[in-house]
């Protein structure tokens, strides 16, 4: 499949999307989506692309958020005349100048010094948007409404599915740069740079410019996401600028995988996914979104992607099917095993004499839902480990380059 | 005028001093050695020549203007390139991806975000010559830190080359090969460097012998001699100092 076909495609499901699930709900988890995906996408230009651990970049998602509810503002009060389509684009513009003048003493080194000058002005930001209430709105934040000024092609944005379209227009748009930018030199040498800084400046390349360049772009990109966001929910507060936003984006990146352009993409899609339908059903789901994050430092460095992509190999030597019923052996034990430790989990914060889960009444006081769990889950966990070996195998057999097999050995 | 000119360069580490008073012309089209015992200051010369040190005291000059107070990127875009010791490559990026990337600047594209680096027909090209002269066409796709070890040292040579640069410092380009590795390596170091100045830190006296038309002795940071080869051997501070070491070894 060329890489034109995949941006046709990519276009086409973003069309359609909306008419499959055309509830408010899924359409409503659509428009976060394409937020989600240009911020995370925003954040790996510094953290998998430039190498640049950032504690703060909500500050230019927030900042180019609140500019755009301004000019929203000055467009109700008509001090200003033009489209609201163009809102991004002023989110965009603000966040590249804050970027800029960040930027210009942040981006001398990277590493440890970098991510501490990444948190500090995070913070910095946060605490002044309390103080300074004209601009910042205080607590309440500053609000706006989007269905003002002059009409695009007679839509005036009242309608849910019109501000997913222009979210998806912008995210199409920003997508594509992103990653166009990733394939000119200044996206190459910044990851020449995150490679080794000290070679990049013995080619001719200041390793502080470089850094700058894709600064500056990820606070462009991500002040576009802060302006749809505006667009979007016509509010704007503190939340949106502090640590805990900026964190939230570094858990997409990463959960999806740095090292792959695509990672990001899948990352804000499922945080997305955990963010508005698991905290429909938990209180706890911040919980086991902090648990996804730690299986994936630690057993999947590369990410949900990498997950994804360690089966190339397998893939193209057509030996998928080896692995088919040891995954699905591992899988039946895997399941019970995590179902029964969120049972247990979700239990020990039930409130309720009675604890419904799937369809079984539990008695959280009593010893006996207790006990029967714990066996399950210890049950389970003891028959996982006693697949692994054969889930080995299969893995170390299907991905065998076919001239490296079968010559000492002599396989049965 | 020599197309390097180091002048009475000295350099201190707090109380230590590292190199001291050292003077030096390297002509145009020249392969000079620098050879010495260990700790002599070999590869501070280099980092001192090449940026990365800052000279205590003196002036280096490069084509006639002074380089000592430039940043090392600075010195490399006006031609003068090195490769260093220790490998020092950009282990995640592909074979291929290295050496363009070494050729960006001398190509003029320098931090451009509006060209697209699979169109640059030009560029492309180059990078896949130099690939094949320095013998990695074949592995141009996997990621350099995979590299075999001599394979990484050929790289390392031709990121230093790849900018076209008139002078290239190579600091001991064969250490760590075996005999068949560095007969290899040398040939193409004189293949890559034809036409160009090269100054190169050695310990192998073969190579050094076999490379050089002049030879520079540091020894504890001082120039002790500086001559043509046959000079260089028959020269007994020389001897004194370090030849003879090496011989009884």
């Amino acid at each position: 499949m060329g890489k034109l076909t995949i941006w046709i495609v990519f276009a086409a499901v973003l069309l359609v999307l909306p008419q499959i699930f055309d509830s408010v709900l899924s359409l409503s988890i659509f428009t976060q989506m394409t937020i989600a995906i240009i911020f995370a996408l925003s954040y790996n230009m510094l953290l998998g692309q430039g190498g640049m651990l950032s504690f703060g970049h909500a500050v230019y998602f927030g900042l180019g958020g609140f500019l755009a509810v301004h000019a929203m503002m000055m467009i109700e009060f008509e001090t200003l005349s033009f489209s609201i389509t163009l809102i991004p684009l002023v989110g965009g513009v603000f966040g590249l100048l804050a970027a800029l003048f960040i930027g210009s003493f942040s981006t001398h080194k990277a590493g440890t010094v970098f991510a501490m000058i990444s948190l500090g002005i995070g913070e910095l930001v946060a605490a002044s948007s309390l103080i300074l209430v004209s601009f910042f709105g205080g607590e309440a934040g500053v609000s706006g409404d989007r269905t003002f000024g002059p009409p695009f092609f007679g839509i005036d944005f009242a309608q849910d599915d019109h501000v997913y379209y222009l979210a998806a227009a912008w995210m199409f748009f920003a997508v594509l740069c992103m990653y166009l930018f990733t394939q000119t030199p200044a996206g190459r040498m910044a990851n020449a740079v995150r490679d080794n800084p000290e070679r990049a400046e013995f080619i001719g390349y200041s390793a502080r410019r470089v850094r700058f360049i894709s600064f500056a772009m990820a606070g462009f990109f991500a002040g576009i996401a802060g302006g749809i966001f505006a667009v979007n929910y016509e509010i704007l507060t503190e939340e949106n600028l502090n640590a805990a936003t900026s964190g939230r984006v570094l858990l997409m990146a990463y959960i999806g995988g740095l090292g792959f352009f695509i990672g990001p993409v899948v990352g804000a899609v499922v945080l997305t996914l955990i963010n508005s339908l698991l905290s429909n059903y938990t209180d706890l789901w911040m919980l086991y979104l902090g648990i996804l994050f730690l299986l994936t430092v630690m057993f999947l460095p590369r990410g949900l992607t990498g997950l994804l992509m360690m089966h190339r190999v397998a893939w193209q030597l057509g030996r998928m099917r080896l692995l088919l019923l040891p995954y699905t052996l591992t899988a039946i034990p895997g399941a019970v095993f995590i179902l029964g430790m969120i049972a247990m989990i979700e239990m020990s914060h039930a409130e309720d004499a009675e604890f419904v889960y799937l369809g079984l009444a539990l008695a959280p006081a009593g010893y006996g839902s207790w006990a029967l769990l714990l066996s399950v889950t210890a049950v389970a966990f003891f028959i996982l480990r006693r697949t692994l070996p054969r889930l080995h195998e299969a893995w170390a057999e299907a991905n065998t380059l076919p001239r490296l097999q079968g010559h000492k050995d002599g396989r049965p | 005028m020599s197309l390097l000119q180091l002048q009475n360069v000295c350099k201190s580490f707090g109380p230590t001093q590292i190199i001291r008073d050292v003077s030096l012309n390297i002509e145009q089209g020249e392969k000079h050695a620098i050879i010495g015992p260990n700790g002599a200051g070999k590869s501070t010369l280099f980092h001192l020549i090449s940026g990365r040190y800052k000279v205590s005291s003196g002036g280096i000059l490069f084509k006639g203007a002074p380089i000592h107070n430039l940043e090392p990127f600075e010195i490399t875009r006006r031609g003068l390139a090195r490769s260093f010791q220790v490998t020092n490559i950009f282990p995640l990026l592909s074979v291929f991806e290295n050496i363009r990337c070494a050729l960006l600047w001398s190509m003029g594209y320098k931090y451009s975000f509006w060209h697209l680096l699979s169109r640059q027909t030009a560029l492309n090209e180059r990078a896949e010559a130099l690939l094949e002269e320095i013998g990695l066409f074949e592995r141009r796709n996997i990621p350099a830190g995979e590299l075999a070890y001599a394979e990484q040292r050929a790289l390392e040579l031709g990121i230093a080359i790849a900018s076209g640069a008139e002078m290239i410092l190579l600091d001991e380009p064969v250490a760590g090969m075996s005999r068949s590795e560095a007969k290899n390596a040398v040939a193409l170091i004189r293949k890559v460097t034809e036409g160009r100045t090269l100054v190169m830190v050695e310990h192998d006296m073969n190579i050094v012998f076999d490379v050089a038309d002049r030879i520079t002795v540091l020894v504890y940071g001082e120039v002790i001699a500086s001559d043509v080869p046959e000079k260089i051997r028959g020269n007994p501070r020389v001897q004194e100092a370090y030849l003879g070491e090496t011989s009884h070894a």
